[in-house]
């Protein structure tokens, strides 16, 4: 197959970005597009054209994710449910011109072309998205009581591999989606029930800090979720807020 | 989180607001419609609520601008290209339709609202009983007694004037002339509402009155407290073509804010499962429907003649 790429280049943070237009040949309809994007800097150090451009990744397995590109307008692409890695090229069409950009948000700025830098998610989850008692080995089957359905959605919220495509996709940049899986996945549990408020009041406290947008329901994030995480989670932690601002106790 | 309490506050309104424009279409010579706006623009409820809706209408309106400010900060640089994500255009949109619907508010407070604040001149109507009882309408029995036109009574009222020298009454005849003068002004309204019968078919309502006659009655007769008659208003509004396209179009552009609004109010205020969320998405629709058509029914049905 054969395609035109447009490829954000962008040499640091502070440096002025723009497309770089590249034609690659001889593309297998089976291989990944991130495949395909190494092979495109194979060709580009082999004939001397550029440096060769840089993307996240990592297992390459679709459950680590480190990749994530905003490729024609979609946060992985056009597929459902699935991460860059995992979106093949049979999904295009042969002669289609590709255009590939960065997450794009104030809080996640560009390191390199299209790589950015998600520690803001770290430290969301810094603020609130773990237990700080120690949980010791593991139980008993059946000691701590949890309903099915219950550890259903906190299962499901916990699919999250914390991506940034709910970022890049929604029209505000908002991590909301993100922050109520987090939320979602401990609140709904025994253990995490007892830091539950603070959880919600310290987190979302803390996304909003960091500079991303608000949510407006528009549910792009859910669409582009690669782990396919539902809008429930964002009621979920509107819910939480709305707790936490009666029933939290602020006298620590 | 407060933008989605504010807005279920206006989406009730807007339920409210559109039953009562279905008085408009009853056939009944505004008997409901002008009973519904005289108690809207005399009660002291209504008063309160007035300016607490024009209160959370301002604060929907600024904080919506502001959370669209915020929000656009939030990515700097823009995506080169347009998202294909799958959504609801209506969510995108919110903004923009927000916007045009003030736009439109705007016209729509020209053709109604301003009227009742004076600043826009409309056809008013007053309580007949207001004016039956009034010196003027005495007047105007007092002559037909004597055989005259009120002109001719207040000519021979004042020529015996003159008589008394300056007080009459301890009253300055001038003043004296003055204030019969304004009565017969009275009268000629009382009796131009007879004479073309301006009078509603209950008989509880004086309409087609000019905003000269309601500046008149207002100085005359405070007491007589003249109101716009928007019932004639709206009905003979919605007779012109391009209003009820306006209008139409206004209606198509609330059905779109509204459309994402409702189940999105829940979203935000977190009132809502997996179990009910299809039940909140029907009732939307319905809500939606059941608003927009009622409030279009009014300018079609009446463009129609119906």
């Amino acid at each position: 197959m054969h395609f035109t790429l447009h490829i954000w280049r962008q040499e640091n943070r502070h440096a002025k970005g723009h497309f770089e237009k590249y034609e690659i040949d001889n593309i297998s309809a089976e291989c990944s597009f991130l495949e395909m994007l190494d092979q495109l800097n194979e060709k580009l150090i082999n004939d001397h054209i550029a440096h060769p451009v840089c993307f996240d990744n990592d297992c390459r397995e679709g459950i680590c994710g480190m990749c994530g590109l905003y490729i024609n307008g979609r946060p992985h692409g056009n597929d459902d449910g699935v991460t860059t890695c995992q979106l093949h090229m049979r999904r295009f069409n042969d002669g289609d011109e590709i255009w590939v950009e960065p997450w794009r948000a104030k809080a996640f700025p560009i390191i390199k072309d299209l790589v950015v830098d998600r520690t803001a998610f770290d430290k969301i989850i810094q603020a609130g998205g773990y237990i700080s008692a120690t949980t010791g080995g593991v139980p008993d089957a059946n000691n701590i009581l949890v309903a099915k359905h219950i550890a259903d959605q906190s299962m499901d919220a916990a699919a999250c591999i914390g991506c940034g495509a709910c970022v890049a996709a929604c029209k505000n940049a908002s991590a909301m989606l993100f922050v109520g899986a987090k939320v979602s996945h401990l609140n709904l549990l025994p253990q995490g029930k007892p830091e539950a408020l603070d959880r919600v009041h310290n987190m979302v406290v803390k996304m909003d800090e960091l500079g991303f947008g608000s949510c407006t329901n528009t549910y792009a994030c859910e669409a582009e979720c690669p782990k396919q995480i539902k809008r429930q989670n964002i009621a979920r932690l509107n819910r939480g807020w709305i707790g936490q601002m009666f029933g939290r106790d602020r006298r620590k | 989180m407060l933008v989605a309490l504010v807005g279920g506050f206006l989406l009730i309104f807007l339920l409210f607001h559109m039953t009562a424009n279905l008085f408009i279409l009853r056939h009944d010579d505004g008997q409901w419609y002008s009973a519904f706006t005289h108690f809207m623009g005399t009660n002291w409820v209504v008063k309160i609520f007035e300016i607490v809706l024009l209160g959370v209408i301002a604060l929907h309106i600024l904080l919506t601008l502001w959370l669209a400010l915020t929000n656009r900060m939030a990515r700097p640089t823009r995506y080169h290209q347009p998202s294909k994500s799958k959504t609801h255009t209506t969510s995108k949109l919110m903004v923009w339709t927000g916007i045009l619907i003030f736009a439109c508010l705007i016209f729509h407070f020209t053709d109604f609202y301003f009227v009742k604040l004076g600043w826009v001149k409309g056809e008013y109507m007053v309580k007949t009983e207001k004016l039956q009882e009034s010196e003027a309408a005495q007047m105007q029995q007092f002559a037909m007694q004597m055989g005259m036109t009120p002109e001719e009574l207040l000519q021979e009222m004042e020529a015996e004037a003159a008589n008394y020298g300056n007080e009459i009454d301890g009253q300055s005849t001038k003043e004296y002339i003055d204030h019969l003068r304004e009565q017969l002004e009275v009268s000629n309204i009382l009796q131009r509402a007879y004479g073309e019968g301006n009078i509603s078919d209950d008989g509880k309502w004086i309409r087609h009155l000019t905003y000269d006659d309601r500046q008149l009655l207002r100085r005359v007769m405070p007491e007589s407290d003249p109101e716009p008659d928007f019932y004639y208003m709206a009905r003979e509004k919605f007779t012109r073509p391009y209003i009820v396209i306006v209008y139409l179009i206004f209606f198509a552009i609330v059905f779109m804010h509204l459309r994402h609004a409702f189940p999105s109010a829940f979203q935000t205020l977190g009132l809502n499962n997996y179990k009910y969320n299809n039940l909140i998405e029907v009732l939307g629709k319905i809500y939606t429907w059941v608003v927009i058509l009622g409030f279009a029914a009014v300018p079609i049905l009446v463009f129609l003649g119906l």
